[in-house]
């Protein structure tokens, strides 16, 4: 076309580089040494962890040569905690598919439900589930009513978020020809919402089960039933091979429930 | 009509959904066992909404707002064990994630560090925090921040192992048919694909992990989770009451940054949003009636 | 009769979709609707079911006002109008019946509706509906699983099961090829005529538009610039209501199947 020099003329300039990515890293390494430090953070020393972990590894060796005596000591808070996990994953989602429905801008019926809506479920999802289980152990004393109840709170937290998430992303075209039917709001979420989500409702409330069956581990350390209490007294017993049988159980139920959820999730869609 | 039409408008039979109803059947069964057989008394159950109502009354009716000068510091260490164990978990869990992809290393090796992950995944950070890290680095938060790093690999590596998996293949035979090396293809073919998913996983584990931190303090690992114990345990509620909140304040506003971040890397990676492509026009403005 | 009194329709931003439109459609009329993208024709089709609001003027069907009624009253009207759209809009994940059975939504009481158990007579209807576009063997397949002209026939079915006595069409072979495209436009063509329903389709596909249009009208910019029968619509009435000479893409250029 024209000669090399007006050729180089109608390169465009070298963009500046963007300031955002080496600010992002300079800022968490800043985050970082602020929050390791001994005067303003937690006082991180990798070095002297390194020297120690000789102790924790002989606990370590217990723990891994599981105690398969004790197993029949754990089959009732094995138990209690899959009816836990069970009663709390069952109310817990039922509640949260009408919240997340509530909260979703796509299905929510006013900016008022919407916003109240997502607000609660904001400071509901904020407390760990530990959290509300020794509320509710100081409220209601131990056993495992308030185990369920802090798993239910747990699961409308997670659950409604994770689905109305979803929802947000749903194809409108079928909400369109519902409304264009003449379809009330109600009919419209029914039949154009509803069947565009279950398959995703499914699989969270699945989940949802098996953080549950985690979760119920911890909630007995503060007596809130399940095999917690177990765990939690063999460690004080400093019975670490019995610790190790629990762990491995706990290891197997998970597992086993991964494998139903993902034969499950396949059947669905 | 015609006669093939006649054919065509005899109607079909409805289809039976028998294995579906003896699923739902199934499941039906297994929840009512659970709810008739567990321990709990009849009575307690009624009497729950009085004995919540009065230990929500306690705690915010008012919570006592001076006790913010103990919450927030401890509430701060918690954030901090948090961010320590987030990035143990992230800077471990990267490698751990390569190597445990089916479609980057080799079948067995890639099977191995998988069961290892899911092994590392079984331990509560409650429970590696009591039985390890405590005894290893004494009570306070650094225990906890180990805690939570070790049981965060697990996670991070599944996810990240997860995500490489389904990584598209194309731009990494492009990589390897200029003739780079093994670790370049990874850097140059696989990394800048994953890359923002990965940290948006980074950063959502750390919101996860703040909620750990905060429980951990109640096993000796300092934080706002041995205020909230100790407070709970002295039956000082209105105090417990202003933990609470503070707990509330901090890890929503932790969530909102970290969720603005994590979705500014998602759509800057070129991701566009789907807007609803029915018309010329701009969106419509319907009112829901 | 459905009638617009200077109807206008202005978009946040400031876009005058429609501009000071006055028309009236006789019942039964099949009627066509050209322009270029952007010239109107979705708004205008949206603003006879009450989706998208006037910003003046007034849209009546029956002397009833369609812009200014609310709540139950807009669903009411609207229950009587069936709608297509270009890309089908079924709900994939479900099956053909329960996609066409919304449109007895209206006329089910809505805890009928919330647990999917409609009545016998609704359901009559829905499978007539099918067969009137003779599809009905499909009845029971998941949405998803259907070729682009049929799930187009299951929105049609879906419209007819309103019993509607109006029918809009927004492009609804926009998405479909030459021979399906004419298999849809004849069934709504054979639909008008038999059941009397009036239909609006709009087309950007002039040579559809004068084969299977009674009457034509022509928008621009927000404006009608044409309105005759299809018959005297030539390539010169086309050129003026687009604004410039045509090209292959105005046309669908298929033959239609005998």
């Amino acid at each position: 076309m024209t000669s090399g020099a007006a050729l180089s003329k109608l390169r465009p300039p070298a963009p500046k580089s963007s300031l955002i990515v080496p600010a992002g890293v300079l800022g968490a390494l800043a985050l970082t040494i602020w929050a390791a430090s001994d005067q303003f953070g937690i006082g991180f020393d990798p070095i002297a962890i390194l020297a120690d972990i000789g102790r924790g590894s002989e606990i370590l060796g217990e723990v891994f040569r599981p105690n398969f005596a004790f197993f029949p000591r754990t089959i009732q808070p094995m138990i209690e905690t899959i009816q836990m996990a069970i009663i709390a994953s069952t109310i817990g989602c039922a509640i949260a598919l009408p919240a997340a429905f509530l909260a979703s801008r796509v299905t929510a019926p006013g900016r008022l439900s919407l916003v109240a809506t997502r607000s609660v479920l904001n400071v509901v999802r904020a407390l760990p589930d530990l959290l509300y289980a020794m509320v509710f152990v100081v409220a209601l004393s131990i056993g495992p009513l308030p185990g369920i109840l802090a798993l239910i709170f747990f699961n409308i937290g997670v659950a409604a978020k994770l689905l109305s998430e979803t929802v947000d992303a749903v194809d409108r075209g079928p909400l369109e020809a519902a409304s264009a039917a003449g379809a009330a709001h109600v009919e419209v979420v029914r039949t154009s919402v509803l069947p565009q989500v279950l398959p995703n409702y499914v699989a969270y409330s699945l989940y949802v089960f098996e953080l549950n069956i985690r979760a119920s581990t911890v909630i007995g350390i503060v007596g809130a039933g399940g095999i917690g209490n177990v765990l939690n007294e063999q460690i004080g017993f400093f019975n670490f091979s019995n610790v190790g049988l629990v762990i491995l159980e706990l290891f197997l139920l998970v597992f086993a429930i991964e494998l139903v959820s993902i034969a499950l999730r396949r059947r669905l869609t | 009509m015609t006669a093939s039409a006649a054919l065509a408008t005899l109607r079909p039979n409805a289809p039976s959904h028998a294995k579906r109803n003896l699923a739902i059947l199934v499941a039906a069964a297994i929840v009512s066992w659970a709810f008739l057989t567990v321990d709990v008394r009849l009575d307690r159950l009624i009497d729950l909404p009085r004995q919540l109502g009065r230990m929500f009354g306690f705690m915010f009716l008012p919570p006592d707002w001076s006790y913010v000068e103990i919450a927030a510091p401890a509430m701060v260490a918690s954030i901090q064990m948090a961010w320590i164990g987030t990035l143990i978990g992230a800077i471990l869990s990267l490698p751990l994630g390569f190597f445990g992809a089916k479609n980057i290393s080799s079948g067995p090796v890639s099977n191995v560090v998988r069961v290892l992950l899911n092994a590392i995944r079984a331990f509560p950070e409650i429970v590696l925090a009591i039985v390890v890290f405590v005894p290893i680095a004494g009570l306070g938060p650094v225990g906890g921040a180990l805690a939570i790093g070790v049981h965060s690999i697990g996670t991070l590596g599944k996810l990240t192992a997860e995500a490489i998996e389904s990584v598209d293949r194309g731009p990494i035979e492009a990589v390897r048919a200029t003739g780079a090396r093994s670790l370049q293809v990874q850097r140059w073919g696989v990394l800048p694909q994953v890359l923002p998913e990965i940290i948006a996983f980074w950063l959502y584990r750390f919101e996860i992990n703040l909620r750990a931190a905060a429980v951990l303090g109640i096993v000796g690992a300092g934080g706002i989770g041995a205020v909230l114990s100790n407070t709970l345990a002295y039956r000082r509620f209105d105090k417990a009451g202003m933990a609470i909140i503070v707990v509330v304040l901090a890890t929503i506003a932790v969530d909102y940054i970290s969720g603005t971040i994590r979705r500014r890397i998602i759509e800057g990676t070129g991701a566009k949003r789907i807007v609803g492509d029915d018309l010329e026009q701009p969106e419509l403005a319907e009112s829901p009636t | 009769m459905i009638r617009f009194e200077n109807a206008s329709v202005v978009y946040s931003g400031g876009v005058h979709a429609l501009h000071d439109l006055t028309l009236e459609i006789a019942d039964g009329e099949m009627m066509v609707i050209v322009g270029l993208s952007g010239a109107g024709k979705s708004t205008l089709i949206r603003t006879i079911n009450g989706l998208v609001p006037l910003t003046s003027g007034d849209v009546t069907i029956d002397d009833r006002s369609v812009s200014k009624a609310r709540g139950r009253e807009l669903r009411e009207i609207r229950s009587r109008i069936g709608m297509i759209f270009q890309t089908f809009n079924l709900v994939s994940r479900t099956t053909v019946l329960n996609n066409v059975l919304m449109g007895r939504l209206h006329a089910t009481p809505t805890w009928r509706s919330l647990i999917g158990r409609y009545r016998d007579e609704d359901v009559e209807i829905a499978m007539q509906a099918l067969e009137r576009v003779d599809i009905v063997d499909k009845a029971y397949v998941r949405a998803s699983n259907l070729s682009g002209g049929q799930q187009q026939r299951v929105g049609i079915a879906r419209a007819l099961a309103q019993q509607p006595k109006i029918l809009l069409a927004d492009e609804p072979v926009a998405s479909l090829d030459p021979p399906t495209s004419h298999v849809v436009m004849r069934d709504l063509q054979r639909i008008n005529r038999e059941l009397g329903i009036t239909t609006i389709v709009n087309l950007h596909f002039l040579d559809l538009a004068k084969v299977y249009g009674d009457r034509i009208i022509g928008l621009r910019g927000g404006q009608l610039v044409y309105d005759g029968n299809a018959r005297d619509a030539d390539e010169g009435v086309f050129r003026d209501i687009y604004g410039r000479s045509l090209t292959a893409d105005d046309v669908l250029e298929a033959v239609p199947a005998a």
